[in-house]
C-alpha cells in the first residue's frame, strides 16, 4: 500500500541525490538539537530573577581627588542629599554593586580562619542600615541592621559585630535551618547572625555561588566609592541624567563615572552570552530554512526528471493522491534515515561538547524534538511540490518528447 | 580556454536562473555565517605582536602552600605578589623585564578650562616600551634614574596628548593625577592592539591604558591596583605597607628572552629563587613551580578565545557542510540534465578532462559570486554582532585577510562540492544521447 518497494528501488537507482538530502538531513538534525540544548540554557541564565527591582536602582563610582577632604562625613552628607532628591526611594555607599561583576568575595566558616578547613564562598557588600532598603530586598526572619551597629572607619581595625545573610547562604552554613542567632567569622572576625534575607545575587552571576551573599554594615568610605540609588521607576531615568550635575554641585573635586542603570549593567555582564543566543538562533532559523529549501529544490527536480513516469503511472490508473504518496513516502523514507543517523551523531557531538568545553550535558528532549521538527518541515517541503506532480496529465504519457 | 568556459558558465548560469540563484544564495548563506564567527575568532586569537610573541614571556610563580587551589588549569597563580614581582624587576637578568600593574586617576590641569576626568594608567618599569615596541611621537620614556628615585613623570599616549595639550608637544609639561603632580616625559604613538595581552585580567579585549608611570611609584604614593588583587589565605592587613609585603598576588611580570639559552638561564634563576625563598619558610611547597609563557601560549593559557566561540565556530563549518550538500544534490540535477549537450560535445571531440574543467570553472564561478554576496552577508552578521556588544566593536570587523579567505573558502568549498556532480557528466556516453535524438 506504502509501496515501499519500488521507492526503495528507485532511490538505490540515483543514490548521488538522495544521499546528499540523507547527509543535510543528519547534519541539519545534528547541530540543531546541540544549538537548540544551548540556547535553552543560556535563555535559563538570562531570565533568571537576580532578587532585585532592576528597573528601579542604578549605581555610579566617585572618585574624590580632594586630599583635604574628611570623605566619611562629606560622603555621610552626600547620602543625605541624594536620600532628599524627590523620586529618590533610598541610597546607600556600597563596596560593590550587583550583577555588576566586580566586587568582593571571602569564605565564610564556623570558625576563625586559621582553625577551620572548609568554608563557604560568599559575596559580601559592605553598607550602612539603609542597604537593604536600597537593594529592595526584604528580611524573612530576624530584623534589619540598627544605625548604632554600622561601623564607620578608613580602616578595618574596628570591624562590626553583626551580619545579614541570604537564605541560600544562611542554608548553606547552618543546614539543619537554625542560623539565625548563630555566630560566623569573617577572617578573624566574629559575626553574628541578626537577620535572613530573601534571595538576592552578588555581584557575578557566574559565580559557583551567585546567590551566597552576605550584608555587613560597614562603611569605609573610599577615594573611589561606589553609590547605589533607588528610586520610583519611572523617574529613574530623569534622576540619571541630573545625577552628575546633582554630585558635582555638591562637591567639584570629584569625577563620577559608571553611571548605570542595574538592567544595564547585568546586560553588560551578560553581554557575551546575548550575543551566542543570538548568533545560534539565527544559525538554526537560517539552517532549517537552507535544508527546507533543499528538500524543495531536490524533489522539483524529481519530477521534473520523471515527468514521463508519473504521466505513465497516471495513464495506468494512479490515483493523484498515490502519486503524493510516493513522493511522502520517499522523502519520510530518507528523512527517517537522515534523522536516525543525525540523533546517533547529535549524542556524539554533545558528549565532546560536554567534555571539552563543558557546556551543559544534550538531553534526548531536544533531540527528539529535533527530530519531529525536521521530519514536519521536510513533509511542508515536499508537499508543494508533490501535489504539482498529481497534476501532471496522463496524456503526457502518450506524447513523444 | 578560461575565458571561454567562464563565458560557458555564464550562459549556463543564465539559463536556469532560479537554479543558479539557489546555489549561489546557499553558498553565500553558509560563507556568510562561517566568515561572520571566523572573523570574529581570527580577530581574538590573532598574534598581537607577530615579531616578538615568541620572544616575551609571562612569568608565574607559585608561592602558594601545597595544596592549594586556583582556577588556572595547572593551579599556579596568574599573577604575583608585590614582594616577588619587585625583586624580579630589580635583578640583573634579564636585560629587559618589567612587572606591570593596572591603576586608574583623576586627570585635570588644575584650572576650569578642564573638566576632571577619569582614566586608566599602568604602572611599568622603563623597558615596557622597547619590550612592547612602543614608539614616541614627542619626548622618550624615563630614565634609569628616574625611576630609581620614583620621580612623578608621566608618558601619556597621543590620544590623551590631544584632549590635554591640543595635540603639542607636551614634554616638559605639568598634568595633575589625583591631586599630585607629574611631568610628561613624552607622547607614545597611539596603541591600537584589540587584543590587551600583557594584561588579560580585566578585559582581554580593553584598550591598552592612555598613561604610563613609573612602578616605583606605587609603595611612595600607596597606588592601588585597578586590577585583580588574589589572596589565598588569611592574613591580617590594615595597611599599605601591610598589603606590600602580604602574600596577595596583583602585578603582572614579562621579561623578554631572546634565545633558548636566555631562557634556560631565566628558568634556573627563578629556579633558585623559589628554592631561596622555600627555604626561607614563605610557603610550604616540596616542588618549586613557575611558568613561563610566551604571547601565544599566554592567551591560550587564559582562554582569550572562549568555548562559546570556539563552538560557534565550529557549529558555523557544520552549517557550511549543510550548504555544500545541498548544493552538491541541486549541482547533480543541473549537470546530469545537461547530459544530452555533453554527449554531443563528445562526439564533436571534446576529452573527458575538457569536459570535467569546463565544469569545474562552472562550479568556481558560482563559488566565487556566492563568496562575494557572502561578504555582505558576512558583514551584515557582524553589524549584528556589534550591535549586542561594544566589547566586540574592534573585534566584529574584516581584515583583509579575511576579506581574501572569504571568496577562497567558497571557491574551494563549491569546487569540492562540484568534484562528483563533473565527474559524472564527464563520463556520458556520447552514443545513447545522440541515438534518442
Amino acid at each position: 500500500m506504502l509501496e515501499i518497494k519500488p521507492i526503495l528501488n528507485s532511490l538505490l537507482r540515483s543514490k548521488a541525490g538522495a544521499l546528499m538530502l540523507l547527509i543535510q538531513i543528519a547534519l541539519t538534525t545534528m547541530i540543531v538539537s546541540n544549538a537548540a540544548s544551548i540556547i535553552f540554557d543560556r535563555i535559563q541564565y538570562l531570565s533568571q530573577e537576580t532578587g532585585f527591582p532592576e528597573d528601579e536602582i542604578f549605581s555610579f563610582s566617585v572618585m574624590s581627588f580632594d586630599k583635604t577632604l574628611d570623605l566619611t562625613q562629606k560622603f555621610e552628607e552626600t547620602e543625605t542629599m541624594l536620600r532628599n532628591i524627590p523620586g529618590v526611594k533610598n541610597a546607600s555607599l556600597f563596596n560593590a554593586v550587583p550583577v555588576s561583576g566586580s566586587g568582593s568575595a571571602t569564605g565564610l566558616g564556623l570558625q576563625p580562619a586559621n582553625e577551620r578547613g572548609q568554608d563557604s564562598r560568599a559575596a559580601y557588600y559592605m553598607a550602612d542600615e539603609n542597604a537593604l532598603d536600597t537593594l529592595g530586598i526584604s528580611l524573612i526572619e530576624g530584623r534589619n541592621i540598627r544605625a548604632d551597629e554600622v561601623i564607620e572607619s578608613q580602616t578595618r581595625e574596628v570591624f562590626p559585630k553583626v551580619v545579614l545573610l541570604t537564605k541560600t547562604l544562611a542554608d548553606e552554613l547552618f543546614p539543619t535551618g537554625d542560623a539565625l542567632g548563630q555566630t560566623i567569622y569573617f577572617g578573624d572576625m566574629p559575626l553574628e547572625i541578626i537577620g535572613i534575607t530573601e534571595k538576592m545575587m552578588g555581584p557575578w552571576l557566574k559565580d559557583s555561588r551567585p546567590d551566597n551573599v552576605a550584608i555587613i554594615p560597614f562603611v569605609g568610605a573610599s577615594t573611589f566609592q561606589k553609590i547605589i540609588v533607588r528610586t520610583v521607576p519611572d523617574q529613574r531615568a530623569a534622576i540619571m541624567r541630573q545625577i552628575e550635575d546633582i554630585m558635582l554641585e555638591d562637591h567639584n573635586k570629584r569625577v563620577i563615572v559608571g553611571l548605570r542603570g542595574m538592567d544595564e549593567a547585568k546586560a553588560m555582564y551578560n553581554a557575551a552570552d546575548t550575543l551566542m543566543l543570538r548568533m545560534l538562533v539565527v544559525l538554526i532559523v537560517i539552517l532549517l530554512s537552507v535544508t527546507a529549501l533543499g528538500i524543495f529544490g531536490l524533489t522539483v527536480f524529481n519530477i521534473n526528471k520523471r515527468t514521463k513516469q508519473i504521466g505513465t503511472r497516471r495513464a495506468l490508473g494512479a490515483r493523484k493522491s498515490a502519486i503524493v504518496n510516493y513522493f511522502l513516502v520517499e522523502n519520510i523514507i530518507i528523512c527517517i534515515a537522515g534523522t536516525a543517523i543525525g540523533s546517533i551523531a547529535a549524542v556524539f557531538l554533545g558528549q565532546s561538547l560536554l567534555n571539552f568545553y563543558s557546556l551543559p550535558a544534550l538531553n534526548s528532549l531536544y533531540i527528539l524534538s529535533t527530530v519531529v521538527f525536521v521530519i514536519i518541515i521536510s513533509v511542508l517541503s515536499v508537499i508543494m511540490p508533490a501535489n504539482r506532480a498529481a497534476n501532471i496529465s496522463p496524456s503526457i504519457a502518450t506524447r513523444s518528447i | 580556454m578560461l575565458l571561454h568556459y567562464i563565458d560557458l558558465s555564464w550562459r549556463s548560469l543564465k539559463r536556469t536562473p532560479l537554479v543558479s540563484f539557489l546555489m549561489i544564495l546557499a553558498i553565500a548563506v553558509g560563507i556568510g555565517i562561517t566568515m561572520t564567527s571566523l572573523s570574529v575568532y581570527h580577530m581574538m586569537s590573532m598574534d598581537p605582536i607577530p615579531q616578538k610573541s615568541t620572544k616575551l614571556f609571562a612569568v608565574q610563580l607559585n608561592t602558594t602552600d601545597d595544596g592549594t587551589n586556583w582556577w588556572t588549569q595547572d593551579n599556579v597563580p596568574l599573577q604575583l605578589t608585590y614582594k616577588d614581582a619587585m625583586t624580579l624587576h630589580k635583578a640583573e637578568m634579564p636585560t629587559r623585564k618589567t612587572a606591570s600593574m593596572r591603576a586608574g586617576f583623576t586627570v585635570h590641569l588644575n584650572n576650569q578650562d578642564l573638566k576632571p576626568f577619569l582614566s586608566d594608567a599602568r604602572l611599568i618599569g622603563r623597558d615596557f616600551f622597547p619590550m612592547f615596541d612602543r614608539d614616541f611621537v614627542y619626548g622618550s620614556a624615563w630614565t634609569t634614574e628616574q625611576e630609581n628615585v620614583s620621580a612623578p613623570v608621566v608618558v601619556i599616549n597621543e590620544e590623551l596628548n590631544d584632549r590635554l595639550f591640543g595635540g603639542s608637544n607636551s614634554v616638559g609639561k605639568q598634568v595633575y593625577l589625583d591631586d599630585n603632580v607629574f611631568t610628561v616625559v613624552g607622547v607614545m604613538k597611539q596603541w591600537d592592539s584589540h587584543t590587551k595581552y600583557y594584561d588579560l585580567n580585566n578585559g582581554a579585549f580593553d584598550s591598552p591604558e592612555p598613561m604610563f608611570l613609573p612602578i616605583t611609584l606605587v609603595a611612595p604614593m600607596q597606588i592601588e591596583s585597578w586590577g585583580n588583587n588574589n589572596g589565598w589565605k588569611h592574613e591580617a592587613i590594615s595597611t599599605f605597607e601591610g598589603q606590600l609585603q602580604s602574600e596577595i598576588f596583583w602585578l603582572q611580570f614579562w621579561a623578554e628572552l631572546n634565545s633558548p639559552a636566555e631562557v634556560q638561564n631565566y628558568r634556573d634563576y627563578l629556579q633558585a629563587y623559589l628554592e631561596k625563598q622555600g627555604q626561607l619558610g614563605r610557603y610550604n611547597r616540596t616542588v618549586p613551580e613557575f611558568n613561563l609563557k610566551n604571547v601565544i601560549e599566554w592567551m591560550e593559557y587564559n582562554n582569550v578565545v572562549t568555548s562559546d566561540n570556539k563552538v560557534l565556530l565550529g557549529l558555523s563549518f557544520l552549517f557550511l557542510a549543510v550548504c555544500l550538500a545541498n548544493i552538491l544534490g541541486l549541482l547533480l540535477g543541473k549537470f546530469l540534465r545537461r547530459a544530452p549537450e555533453i554527449g554531443v560535445r563528445r562526439a564533436l571531440g571534446a576529452s573527458k578532462r575538457q569536459i570535467f574543467v569546463q565544469h569545474l570553472v562552472e562550479v568556481s564561478l558560482l563559488g566565487f559570486l556566492g563568496g562575494l554576496l557572502g561578504i555582505a552577508i558576512a558583514q551584515l552578521g557582524l553589524w549584528g554582532v556589534r550591535t549586542t556588544s561594544n566589547e566586540y566593536n574592534a573585534l566584529a570587523t574584516m581584515d583583509l585577510s579575511m576579506l581574501l579567505a572569504a571568496p577562497t573558502i567558497a571557491i574551494s568549498a563549491c569546487i569540492i562540492a562540484g568534484l562528483y556532480p563533473a565527474w559524472l557528466v564527464c563520463r556520458t556516453q556520447p552514443a545513447i544521447y545522440l541515438k534518442t535524438q
